[in-house]
């Protein structure tokens, strides 16, 4: 009990003498409130993902919903009637759909760039450390898989586990963009392996594991999350690509921005409108996506100048 | 001689990742092919993949099978898929020069005054633009054209289509589009090649236009502060002159370096403009190969044109990393 006592007498004691440093998060946190565009982008981002995640119960109507009455077919927006951006040719509210398919889409974005995540940096580590011919072996093939387009990747998978579901789109793109992480975890942490820092917790007798997790992997994390930030923008933009061809998760299968956008647009806006869809069908998903991307990108930006202030500027 | 060494060893990694592609690929998909399925004493997927190996080198191996699918490659898909390489190539260096031009354009009009209107106006615009999708860039573009000036197009530039090909499908019936021209021979070809691609061009520049430019601009800010551009204003040398004879050249080494590593994600663009556009080139024959109908693929067209795509991209990225070797020298000191 005294002990307990005596020791945070110590901890006031040093407290008061040494002078008020502030840790990395914290710096980095102050850079971050200093750029008011990034802050701005991330309440964007923030209020989008919220709603998304909230969309089963924001949603006016549940994702298959239809309007069976003839008069609500490919109808323009109106604030008569409850359909407020329309709906599409067979009576489907578009704000609805629009809603789950942003559900759905910050669904696999945000997974899958998880799991992107923890496996690319198991694998970047795992390379890193072990050094050597799986070295070599592991990043030649993230080198191939980061540098071959991610699209045809994406629909060659697509096409051989149709029907797509979330979660099988989820996945494919985890086991595909791991590799963009763990090519920039690898870069970091070979260059971070000789600094004297880690050369002293190795003489002071520290464990390969104590280096790695309180010495390496720190350092490393403000590159990891802003590689994380860009793996989410790639969902993004690869997802609705490979739904415009018509791959990935189709519209009756769940709704995502991409098959929204993807669905109508392929069977013919402009000149080949041959269904008479209107452009209300989707404007509104095609907004969201471009507000969502330019969000991340910013985000990503404005999070890699605030994290790795010392690496040069792109 | 270092370089020659540095070339062979990623060739020959190239060609191992070409192998281990397409083998994966027609071992996926080799249980959907009707044909295949069809052969009497049905060859193993090794031998079946051997067969399409062999059959690269223009042999009549392929009708070792006997059957019209694999003949039909040897014919006319391997000259169409000959010929939409020549059009993806086409619409590829046209994007890439106009991102080149335009990217040292906008860097170097930026790097006038960092923080300026005009800066942060282009600053956000390049953002818009990377932040929209090709394929819907080219959608809306394509629909902007339509509104203005029906099927005809705007000016000498058509709505859809390479010359002399009439644009159908995507469920048009091609009288939609005003006829079909001759696409004409010689010079007269090559301007119509131009007319029919600058849209499409333009569109799949944009986006890189965006990303890249903002790339340089901020290289361009760095380079400025270097010490060697103190130097270099001390000795008297014109504004004009420190932003194009040396700050200029120092960011290209990475500007150029970066946007050729950058080739897959341009490539996977070009195929969304290429469908939109329908320019038949590698976009268009890739998802032509994978019918909506499931179960129906041609294993051995559909394996040419996988490996057709990879070896384009495995060659850029060779390719870049050669540029980035003679360019770079601390890449040099690395191997």
């Amino acid at each position: 009990m005294s002990g307990g006592v005596e020791a945070s007498a110590r901890r006031v004691a040093v407290e008061e003498e040494t002078v008020h440093a502030r840790g990395y998060w914290r710096q980095s946190l102050h850079r971050l409130a200093r750029q008011r565009v990034t802050l701005a982008a991330l309440g964007v981002l923030l209020v989008l993902f919220v709603v998304g995640a909230l969309a089963p119960q924001v949603a006016p109507h549940g994702w298959n919903w239809i309007d069976l009455s003839p008069h609500w077919r490919n109808h323009p927006p109106t604030f008569e009637g409850g359909h407020v951006l329309g709906t599409d040719n067979i009576g489907r509210d578009i704000l609805t759909r629009t809603l789950w398919g942003l559900h759905y889409t910050e669904q696999t974005a945000l997974i899958g760039a998880l799991f992107a995540t923890l496996l690319g940096v198991a694998v970047g580590a795992f390379a890193a450390l072990l050094g050597g011919w799986p070295d070599a072996t592991l990043m030649r093939i993230a080198d191939l898989v980061a540098g071959f387009p991610a699209i045809i990747l994406m629909i060659i998978a697509f096409e051989y586990f149709r029907p797509v579901s979330v979660w099988t789109a989820t996945f494919v793109f985890a086991l595909t963009l791991w590799t963009v992480v763990a090519r920039i975890t690898r870069a970091r942490l070979a260059a971070l392996a000789p600094e004297e820092f880690v050369q002293a917790a190795r003489s002071l007798g520290a464990t390969e594991s104590r280096v790695f997790f309180k010495h390496l992997l720190p350092n490393a994390a403000g590159t990891i999350v802003v590689a994380a930030t860009s793996v989410v923008g790639l969902i993004l933009l690869v997802e609705a690509t490979t739904e415009f061809f018509g791959y990935g998760i189709p519209s009756i299968e769940r709704p995502t921005l991409g098959n929204l956008i993807g669905e109508p647009t392929s069977s013919g806006i402009g000149a080949y409108n041959i269904v008479g869809l209107g452009w209300w069908v989707w404007v509104a998903p095609a907004v969201l996506l471009v507000v969502l991307l330019c969000c991340v990108n910013l985000v990503g930006d404005g999070l890699d100048a605030a994290l790795n202030p010392h690496t040069p500027r792109r | 001689m270092q370089v020659a060494r540095f070339v062979v060893r990623r060739l020959a990694l190239g060609l191992l990742a070409l192998a281990g592609i397409t083998f994966a690929t027609f071992w996926l998909f080799e249980s959907q092919d009707p044909t295949l399925a069809q052969v009497e004493n049905h060859p193993s997927v090794l031998h079946a993949y051997w067969l399409w190996v062999k059959g690269l080198w223009g042999g009549p191996t392929f009708h070792l099978l006997t059957l019209p699918a694999p003949a039909r490659l040897n014919t006319t898909l391997s000259t169409s898929v000959l010929s939409a390489l020549g059009h993806t190539a086409v619409l590829l260096g046209y994007a890439l020069l106009l991102v080149v031009v335009f990217s040292v354009a906008v860097a170097v009009i930026a790097s006038r005054g960092r923080g300026t209107a005009v800066d942060i106006t282009m600053r956000s615009a390049s953002y818009v633009m990377w932040a929209a999708p090709a394929f819907l860039l080219a959608m809306l573009v394509q629909l902007f054209m339509f509104h203005v000036s029906g099927d005809r197009g705007i000016g000498p530039f058509p709505l859809a289509g390479w010359p002399g090909s009439c644009p159908g499908g995507l469920g048009i019936d091609s009288g939609v589009l005003a006829g079909c021209p001759s696409a004409g021979s010689g010079i007269r070809y090559g301007l119509n090649v131009m007319r029919y691609m600058t849209f499409p061009a333009v569109v799949l520049a944009l986006g890189f236009i965006g990303l890249h430019g903002r790339y340089l601009r901020s290289a361009l800010f760095e380079t400025l502060d270097a010490p060697f551009i103190t130097t270099a204003r001390a000795k008297g040398v014109s504004e004009r002159g420190i932003v194009f004879r040396h700050a200029l050249r120092a960011s290209l080494v990475t500007f150029v370096t970066v946007l050729l590593a950058d080739f897959g994600a341009i490539f996977g663009a070009a195929m969304a403009v290429d469908w939109v556009y329908q320019l038949n080139g590698l976009g268009t024959v890739f998802i032509s190969e994978f019918p909506t109908d499931f179960g129906s693929i041609n294993t051995y067209s559909l394996e040419l044109v996988i490996l057709i795509m990879g070896a384009c991209v495995i060659l850029a990225s060779v390719l870049s990393e050669i540029v980035a070797f003679w360019l770079d020298p601390r890449v040099r000191a690395e191997q």
